[in-house]
């Protein structure tokens, strides 16, 4: 009998977690909570972690992203375009991480009226994707500016400014104003993440029907072939790369910039220095036209406040420059030949599409592959845009807000800020504000929230160290959406590794991930967990990188490692389509492999299989 | 009791009287009606620069002279008439009779003359005084729809000398008489006496490993991989099914090698020098469960594939050896190809039908996947 329990998943609402994260509820908000009020229809569910959005606790402040996806994925596959038998995606905290639930489908009639609307909606969209795009990327630059344009009070004045009371008082001031900036910002953030999902939830499901074409023509075709076929090589995620790379050919056609730019110092050294001279003024405008938007890219999957942008962390560009000027200098090419990457892909195409027997698969074919084509672009284009360009935007005005806190005896650091949910940065606003009003020598609750800062921080921490079940409550019949399908990988299969993996296993005791077949080849080697791009110092040449994910900022580690590994990530991922042009083995995705592989480890990486083994631990 | 109907001649043999035999070189696939199925497609190979060992074909015209020549004709069909696939007794006894009757009357002089030229000029060809050959029979598969019937007859490997060519030649001859094919032949009323046979004789490729090709997956029918399976020696283990061969499988478009299974391979076929012929060893512990053969290999052999199937547009079964004595790419010999037969007659019809990118979104919209629990 005692195997039969194992073959279930907790209940959400019995589930424990470790006494040291006693006191997490507090943390979120309240429909983030398994209830009782909805208990009977959340027992029914099937909850599992997502390690792709909440791969490691979740900050307070951060949850904001997930709370606009929650409803924006769902809205679009439900109300807006109506994907018929699918609806949305749930979800819930059990500790600092999250479980999502893709919602079972509704009843018949339901789904009868939803495929009306969906044909005539979604048939649209596809006819029209490129006036599309350009309408939502106008739209979406519009919104990130104006978030930039918010105002934050920098501090609170002692007497509000002449300006403001005299000839006319403008009626409100600096105790309204912070209010109202970070409402707005709360407000731009949900605005942003409904066009995010704008053309989103069509792009997946126009994948995933490619996908299924192909493997009816081919039964046997790799998803990394797949993923060849269908993506882009003129992509915006690309775009800051490609800047570097512009930059680093000008410093070498003025031979001092060069030499400052190859030069061992900081960043803001390197500035100085260029400062002084004409070629060097003449480089760093070149930089400053070039820094927005494309170096507004994330360290990371653009998710998280501590990942941090190339834009407030410029050792990373300048030393990504440092390196291309000198590969540049021995000779070496450093661009990525798009023309290439694009003539290779439309090759493959036309290889597969040979290969097909009859000319109505043919044209079925053809006709898959052109629909995919007509607005893959999509997923691959507001990727940049949304987490990238608008986060760091964000992150940047809420650090401004920390800045205030701390100043007025709130907080200690400015990051502390993002200890606190959406919720509750207006409560600690408006006690300032309130303070500020009052007149001088007003005490502040500061030690209150401090207090509450050092115990979140430790709840954070201890729940780096626990593996929460992969999954609760009750596995579904079926699913049908497709972010479910497509960035989960749910299946029969997952849930079945994902009940195998129900018995208490220890991460020393795993020996064998699997993950998406991302770019093929197979080689062993020593692994490099690298938790945070500033880690890469410690890379060593042929190394199997082992990363939670990449982006272009990461671009110049993968000269030196063997394979690369990633939690993070699927068949189109940035480090999927590295690794397939530098003929790396990837496999991507694998959703637990920096917490399972330690450095050091001999790692045998199946990149034809999206197999990794730990052929022998480190000591 | 008709007498036996003359080949229908062909311009080719027309010009040449007196072709007993023929250089691989000098085939093609017209040549089938002289040199069966399998001599004709490997000059077929050697035309389109496969590189396939040297070798000659002993034609159609040479059984039904030596039938003729040494007068055994006549014995031949009478002792075939009038049997019953049902008299299994009557059917082997006829066989065996038959079959002594080829393999041991004296060759007639003409065709051993011609044999004789043929393997003295492979051997000057290779640069061996007995150059080990593999005589294989070649049928002209005008009564055997199936290409697996055509396995039937009979191989022989590592023969040496002029004497045991000519013997195996003779026994290549009477495997057209096995109990089996005759009552094949009863049973779809083809006649014993149109049927012809011609013999391959092959310079032996002293292989390390060796194996088969499919360039179609032979257990999905996907047009888009090469299943190769290779063991350790002459790939007769794999052929007949003795070892567990490892097995790849490739995509012909990113020459991706997509799965690689690895088995423990417990015997090899070798030529025995002590014994002179060819025996079922034991392959050394350590090497059992070793891969048989590199990654460049894999790819070379798929790089020939997909050639030999484009050659002739249509998913091939293809033998291969890589030989010990060469140095890669030389190595690569293909030994064998006929054409895919279970998965290329019914592959034709539409998988998916004729539907635009809309209606196939609009299927993918209301699919939903089931989970088993």
């Amino acid at each position: 009998m005692a195997e039969e329990k194992a073959a279930r998943f907790p209940d959400p609402h019995e589930f424990q977690v470790p006494s040291e994260l006693e006191g997490w509820e507090e943390m979120y908000p309240s429909h983030y909570l398994f209830s009782k009020e909805r208990g009977e229809w959340e027992s029914k569910q099937f909850w599992y972690l997502d390690k792709i959005h909440a791969p490691e606790p979740m900050p307070p402040l951060d949850l904001i992203f997930q709370e606009a996806w929650q409803i924006s994925l769902s809205q679009y596959t439900t109300r807006v375009f109506c994907i018929p038998p699918a609806q949305g995606i749930a979800q819930r905290m059990v500790g600092p991480y999250m479980y999502i639930c893709a919602i079972a489908p509704p009843p018949e009639e339901v789904i009868g009226e939803k495929a009306q609307r969906f044909e005539k909606r979604v048939f649209y969209v596809f006819e029209h994707y490129d006036e599309l795009w350009d309408k939502w990327l106008t739209k979406f630059k519009a919104l990130g500016n104006e978030m930039e344009a918010v105002e934050v009070p920098k501090e609170l004045p002692k007497f509000v400014p002449e300006d403001q009371v005299l000839p006319a008082p403008t009626g409100y001031y600096v105790s309204y104003d912070i209010l109202e900036s970070f409402n707005n910002l709360v407000n731009q953030i949900f605005k942003g993440w409904q066009y995010h999902f704008e053309m989103l939830n069509l792009t997946y499901l126009a994948y995933l029907m490619f996908g299924d074409v192909c493997r009816k023509l081919f039964p046997g075709i790799k998803e990394s072939a797949i993923g060849k076929m269908v993506a882009g090589a003129y992509v915006s995620m690309f775009r800051p790369e490609e800047e570097l790379c512009k930059l680093s050919r000008l410093a070498t056609s003025l031979s001092s910039v060069a030499n400052i730019l190859k030069g061992e110092g900081m960043a803001d050294q390197k500035i100085a220095e260029l400062e002084k001279s004409e070629d060097g003024k003449k480089w760093l405008a070149a930089f400053d036209k070039a820094k927005d938007p494309w170096f507004y890219v994330s360290c990371g999957s653009g998710w998280f406040h501590y990942e941090g942008s190339w834009i407030n962390s410029l050792d990373i560009p300048y030393s990504y420059i440092k390196s291309y000027v000198e590969r540049l200098e021995n000779g070496e090419t450093i661009e990525r030949s798009l023309d290439e990457v694009n003539k290779e892909r439309d090759e493959t195409v036309a290889k597969y599409r040979e290969l097909i027997q009859s000319d109505e698969d043919r044209d079925a074919f053809n006709n898959a592959y052109n629909t995919v084509r007509t607005i893959y672009r999509y997923a691959e284009d507001h990727l940049f845009w949304v987490e990238h360009w608008f986060h760091t935007i964000w992150f940047a005005k809420i650090r401004e807000f920390g800045s205030l806190l701390a100043d007025n005896g709130m907080i200690n650091e400015v990051d502390d800020i993002f200890m606190f949910n959406r919720y509750e940065i207006p409560e600690l606003l408006t006690e300032i504000a309130t303070g500020w009003a009052l007149g001088v020598d007003i005490p502040v609750r500061g030690d209150y929230y401090k207090a509450k800062v050092d115990k979140r921080k430790k709840i954070l921490k201890a729940a780096s160290e626990w593996n929460p079940s992969p999954a609760l409550g009750v596995p579904p019949e079926e699913v049908a959406e497709p972010f479910t399908i497509m960035l989960w990988g749910v299946t029969t299969d997952k849930v079945k590794e994902w009940l195998k993996g129900m018995g208490e296993v220890r991460p020393e005791d795993v020996s064998e991930l699997k993950g998406f077949a991302s770019s093929a080849g197979i080689v062993e080697g020593p692994a490099k967990v690298l938790k945070r791009l500033k880690d890469i110092v410690d890379l060593k040449e042929g190394e199997i990188m082992v990363c939670p994910t990449t982006n272009p900022s990461w671009a110049p580690v993968f000269t030196k490692i063997k394979a690369a590994i990633t939690d993070i990530g699927g068949l189109t991922s940035h480090a999927a389509i590295v690794c397939r042009e530098y003929g790396l083995p990837a496999v991507t995705g694998t959703g637990v492999a920096t917490s399972i592989i330690k450095t050091g480890d001999i790692l045998k990486v199946d990149g034809d299989t999206g197999v990794v083994t730990i052929v022998k631990r480190a000591n | 009791m008709e007498p036996p109907t003359k080949p229908i001649p062909n311009p080719l043999k027309l010009e040449r009287e007196m072709d007993y035999t023929l250089d691989f070189e000098e085939l093609n696939k017209n040549s089938l009606q002289m040199v069966g199925g399998k001599n004709a497609s490997l000059g077929e190979m050697i035309g389109a620069g496969i590189h396939v060992p040297p070798g000659f074909a002993v034609t159609t015209d040479s059984y039904l002279r030596f039938i003729t020549e040494t007068g055994i004709k006549g014995a031949i069909f009478q002792a075939l008439s009038g049997l019953s696939v049902d008299d299994v007794e009557a059917l082997n006894n006829a066989s065996a009779e038959v079959q002594n009757l080829i393999n041991n009357v004296p060759m007639s002089d003409n065709v051993r003359v011609a044999i004789e030229e043929g393997y003295a000029q492979l051997c000057t060809k290779c640069v061996v005084e007995t150059v080990p050959v593999a005589v294989r029979s070649s049928a002209t598969a005008e009564d055997l729809p199936t290409a697996s019937f055509a396995g039937q007859q009979d191989t022989y490997l590592w023969v040496e000398g002029i004497e045991n060519v000519i013997d195996s030649v003779q026994r290549c001859w009477a495997s057209l008489f096995t109990p089996r094919a005759i009552s094949y032949r009863i049973k779809n009323d083809f006649s014993h006496e149109k049927v012809l046979i011609s013999v391959g004789v092959q310079k032996m490729v002293n292989s390390r490993t060796a194996g088969v090709m499919f360039t179609i997956n032979p257990t999905d029918g996907d047009l888009s991989k090469v299943v190769i399976e290779g063991s350790w020696g002459l790939g007769e283990t794999v052929v007949s099914g003795s070892v567990n061969p490892d097995k790849f499988v490739v995509d012909k478009v990113l020459l991706e090698i997509s799965d690689k299974t690895i088995s423990t391979k417990h015997i090899q076929c070798v030529y025995d020098p002590d014994r002179g012929e060819v025996v079922n060893a034991d392959v050394e512990p350590d090497m059992q469960s070793k891969c048989c053969m590199g990654d460049y290999e894999i790819k070379e052999l798929v790089k020939i594939g997909k050639e030999i199937e484009k050659h002739y547009g249509r998913a091939m079964d293809i033998e291969w050896a890589i030989d010990k004595d060469f140095s890669f790419p030389e190595s690569v010999f293909i030994v064998q190809a006929r054409p895919e037969t279970v998965w290329s007659q019914r592959k034709k019809e539409s998988v998916i039908g004729k539907k635009s990118g809309y209606q196939l979104l609009m299927e993918q919209a209301m699919k939903r996947i089931k989970i088993q629990g």
